[in-house]
């Protein structure tokens, strides 16, 4: 008892404890005091978009790499978009290509040889850009591991005579060549520069002939962008690019709400009705080449039986699942191929929602009382779990029951590609405009992607897929896809269920954003205004 | 003073075989988890072919425990590896989201401290009183509220409706960053100050019972002066044990607040790494975490003996 009654009584060690305390306090009076004083800042802040001279948008995924030929995630893709070149680009709809760095174009008459000839265009450190940058990057591209080479394995030689021409040599005629070219994959980077300060080095701060100099990137927070100074193109209406990087969907509502963002990606889809009610607001969903399906793995017996697959058709309600994943706001799916996308076979329909009818064929194949399977969903996927709920209970009607399986992203997808799936959640995105990328993965048993999974081939689809790449008459490609389409309709190695849209939310002083169906916005960067807000 | 450098001496020597246990267990672990980066990577253009090329190239084609020796032997110089995802070595990647999170972590604890003294001594003062009934209350209410949701609900109070604070973001500069961290900072002090401001009332509850304070008293020694001198500064250091070994929690919950507030620190690149099976930022990440919470408890050690002098180092 002495102890504890000697021990609180030294008092010059008392003195000395009680500094930090103060110090303790007075900062967080700092804290309380830049509190109040921030939100002063925070007017300031918007300030600079009231005068229109910045755009604000607020993205939902982090950037992770400014490295095209590295490049897999969308918003990094649209951000490598506006900061380099490409020697062409998709237009505004993604129908066709139109120049970017190459004025014009000429292709011989085998299809083997593509001469283009480049513009007048500098990269944002004044430096020209040369068709010797133009070949150092698509090779680089071609050649990065894990990259996006499978492309352009036609791709002979790419060469430099001089510093305006470019002539691509092809080993066999490649018809989607021009719409590879337009890639985010092959965007044309300082060569000189890449090579002095390493890959690694340079796309930490990365120079290129786009519209946007990257000024400022603060790993997982935000980007920044000025004009390039450089740039031959139109002058943009506004001065500054700002991205933001906010995960949390409520966040994003909340910034665009307080006017702290002028654009956000994304907008939950269950909000789109009320974000659409405010008077201050407004919201868009640009079409996309999103194509959501349900992969059939024929190492699961009745998936073999065209019987079963064409009676699974008529047993889900495509609308159903329209309304309920994507509140009404999606299209119900026909053809596997993205919609209104190149080539894409606009008299195949939606298969209607008939249950009688599907237990009418399913009675006729080799399982007429159903069977059990199970469906693989990804966990967090509010509209993929809708669309499990909906099928889980459509297919019960016809005697099938399903057993939904939920998994983390990587776990499901590595579950899926395993080849004892039997029912998966999948979806599609373009990369390029041409069909061949998505025929070549859903339907070429030898495309390396087993048909999207589901192991099934057909040899006049496949040899078809084949010819396509090589004809260079369009009609032709055309009917050829549309045929191809038609196979894969009829066969349904896979449930085509929906095409869902890009969807945005943007204040209404924000005039004339648009995304192509790829994705990409910096088209539209060139013309949009932002109002006094 | 030798027996307190001796002491730090042990202590530092005892974090070896605990960051060797984090090592192996965290490598481990991690390639239990079914899921392939490769598949992150190349998302829908999966190939096996394609995977294979990508495994080759990160060296998860070979056997694990080489794998294991490869990350040990480049951990002793200094090098996390590079992420899988980023296309940037691990090391700078944390680098960059570190300070983040320590500045949140760090102002979570004194908003908490500030809250939870004043309140902790005033409701065992009023013991049962409606101030304490409040507290009580209070503090179970902020407790159960998940860090996410209350997250929201100051957003949408002080952000969206009042307009005082930014609604995400970390901000550049020392005020730029008080500013911009007081919500989130305030949404895990509430909920850790729950735990501070219980313990200190119990604690004082107890210390207030003590035949000393009485003696103390009865030798004449004015109210207040017990209080702060005898009272206080006996029940403060239960808290201080509290505040080093609830050190884990801040942690925990700082990784969704992050999310919900949009702050690039570590515990977003945590889970986005867990997420893409970025093996090298995983195990760089949970290091340094460990290590923050071996070195937090140790500074705790230092800081209870040198406020208590019955702990010795021994």
């Amino acid at each position: 008892m002495a102890d504890l009654l000697d021990t609180p009584t030294t008092s010059p060690r008392r003195t000395r404890r009680a500094r930090p305390a103060a110090v303790l306090a007075a900062l967080a009076m700092v804290a309380l005091a830049a509190g109040c004083g921030g939100s002063g800042g925070s007017t300031g802040a918007a300030g600079g978009g009231a005068k229109a001279d910045t755009l604000v948008i607020a993205n939902a995924v982090n950037v992770d790499t400014l490295d095209p030929a590295a490049n897999s995630v969308n918003e990094s893709i649209w951000m490598t978009q506006n900061i380099y070149q490409r020697l062409l680009q998709p237009n505004a709809n993604g129908t066709d290509v139109i120049p970017q760095l190459a004025d014009t174009w000429d292709i011989s008459d085998d299809g083997l040889t593509y001469t283009f000839h480049l513009g007048d265009h500098k990269f944002s450190d004044g430096s020209p850009v040369t068709a010797e940058d133009v070949r150092y990057s698509i090779e680089r591209s071609i050649h990065y591991d894990g990259g996006w080479g499978f492309l352009l394995e036609a791709v002979k030689s790419v060469e430099a005579p001089d510093p305006k021409t470019v002539v691509i040599t092809l080993s066999r005629p490649h018809a989607p060549l021009l719409a590879d070219l337009a890639m985010y994959a092959y965007a044309v980077v300082p060569e000189k520069l890449v090579k002095a300060q390493g890959a690694k080095t340079f796309f930490q701060h990365p120079i290129g002939s786009g519209e946007w100099a990257l000024t400022q990137w603060n790993k997982g927070s935000d980007l920044t962008f000025k004009v390039n100074p450089y740039w031959s193109g139109k002058k943009p209406n506004f001065t500054t690019l700002k991205i933001m990087i906010v995960p949390n969907d409520n966040s994003r509502v909340l910034l665009l709400q307080n006017k702290n963002a002028d654009i956000i990606e994304n907008p939950p889809g269950n909000l789109i009705n009320e974000l659409s009610a405010n008077p201050d607001l407004q919201t868009y969903l640009f079409p996309s080449t999103r194509v959501d399906f349900i992969q059939l793995d024929q190492h699961f017996a009745p998936f073999k039986d065209p019987k079963v697959r064409e009676a699974l058709n008529y047993a889900i309600d495509r609308n159903a699942i329209v309304k309920l994943a994507y509140s009404g706001h999606a299209t119900p799916g026909s053809s596997f191929m993205p919609y209104k996308m190149q080539y894409w076979n606009n008299s195949l329909k939606p298969y209607p929602y008939d249950p009688a009818k599907a237990k009418e064929i399913l009675s006729q194949s080799s399982y007429p009382n159903g069977f059990n399977t199970f469906l693989i969903e990804v966990a967090n996927d509010v509209a993929g779990n809708a669309t499990a709920v909906v099928i889980k209970s459509d297919l019960a009607k016809i005697g099938i029951n399903v057993d939904i399986k939920t998994y983390e992203l990587l776990t499901a997808y590595g579950k899926e590609d395993g080849g004892n799936s039997q029912m998966g959640q999948r979806y599609w995105t373009n990369d390029i405009i041409d069909p061949d990328e998505v025929a070549t993965f859903g339907v070429d048993p030898n495309g390396g992607a087993n048909a999207f999974s589901s192991y099934w081939g057909d040899p006049t689809a496949t040899k078809l897929v084949h010819q396509a790449r090589g004809e260079l008459d369009p009609d032709k490609r055309r009917q050829m896809y549309e045929q191809i389409q038609q196979i894969v309709y009829d066969q349904t190695p896979y449930l085509i269920l929906d095409y869902s849209p890009y969807r945005y939310a943007a204040g209404k002083w924000v005039h004339g954003f648009h995304a192509t169906p790829l994705g990409n916005y910096n088209l539209s960067l060139e013309t949009l205004t932002v109002d006094q807000h | 003073m030798s027996g307190r450098f001796g002491f730090l001496g042990r202590r530092v020597l005892q974090l070896i075989p605990v960051a060797l246990g984090i090592t192996i267990l965290v490598f481990f672990l991690l390639h239990l988890v079914p899921g392939d980066p490769a598949r992150q990577i190349l998302g829908q253009h999966y190939t096996p072919k394609a995977a294979a090329e990508i495994h080759h190239k990160l060296g998860l084609d070979q056997p694990l425990w080489e794998q294991y020796k490869i990350f040990m032997d480049r951990l002793v110089h200094g090098d996390l590896g590079d992420s899988v995802y980023y296309n940037q070595s691990a090391r700078s990647l944390i680098a960059e989201r570190l300070p983040a999170t320590m500045f949140l972590i760090a102002y979570a604890g004194v908003l908490a401290a500030l809250i939870s003294i004043p309140i902790g001594i005033i409701a065992a003062l009023r013991r049962g009183g409606v101030f304490d009934q409040a507290t009580r209350i209070g503090t179970l209410i902020t407790f159960a509220m998940p860090p996410f949701w209350f997250g929201i609900i100051l957003l949408l109070v002080f952000a969206l409706k009042l307009q005082l604070f930014p609604v995400s973001g970390y901000g550049s500069g020392l005020t730029d960053h008080l500013w911009h961290l007081f919500l989130p900072a305030l949404t895990i002090a509430l909920a850790f100050s729950t735990i501070l401001t219980r313990t200190l009332r119990a604690s004082m509850l107890s210390t207030l019972r003590m035949d000393f304070v009485d003696t103390a008293r009865i030798k004449g020694i004015s109210r207040t002066t017990v209080l702060m001198r005898h009272v206080v500064r006996n029940a403060i250091v239960a808290i201080v044990v509290v505040f080093g070994i609830n050190l884990a929690f801040l942690i925990g919950s700082t990784v969704l607040v992050e999310n919900v507030f949009s702050i690039p620190g570590l515990g977003q690149l945590l889970v986005d790494s867990v997420s893409s099976r970025d093996y090298p930022v995983v195990q760089g990440t949970t290091l340094v975490l460990a290590f923050l919470v071996v070195v937090v408890n140790l500074v705790t050690d230092v800081v209870h003996a040198a406020l208590d002098p019955r702990v010795t180092y021994e």
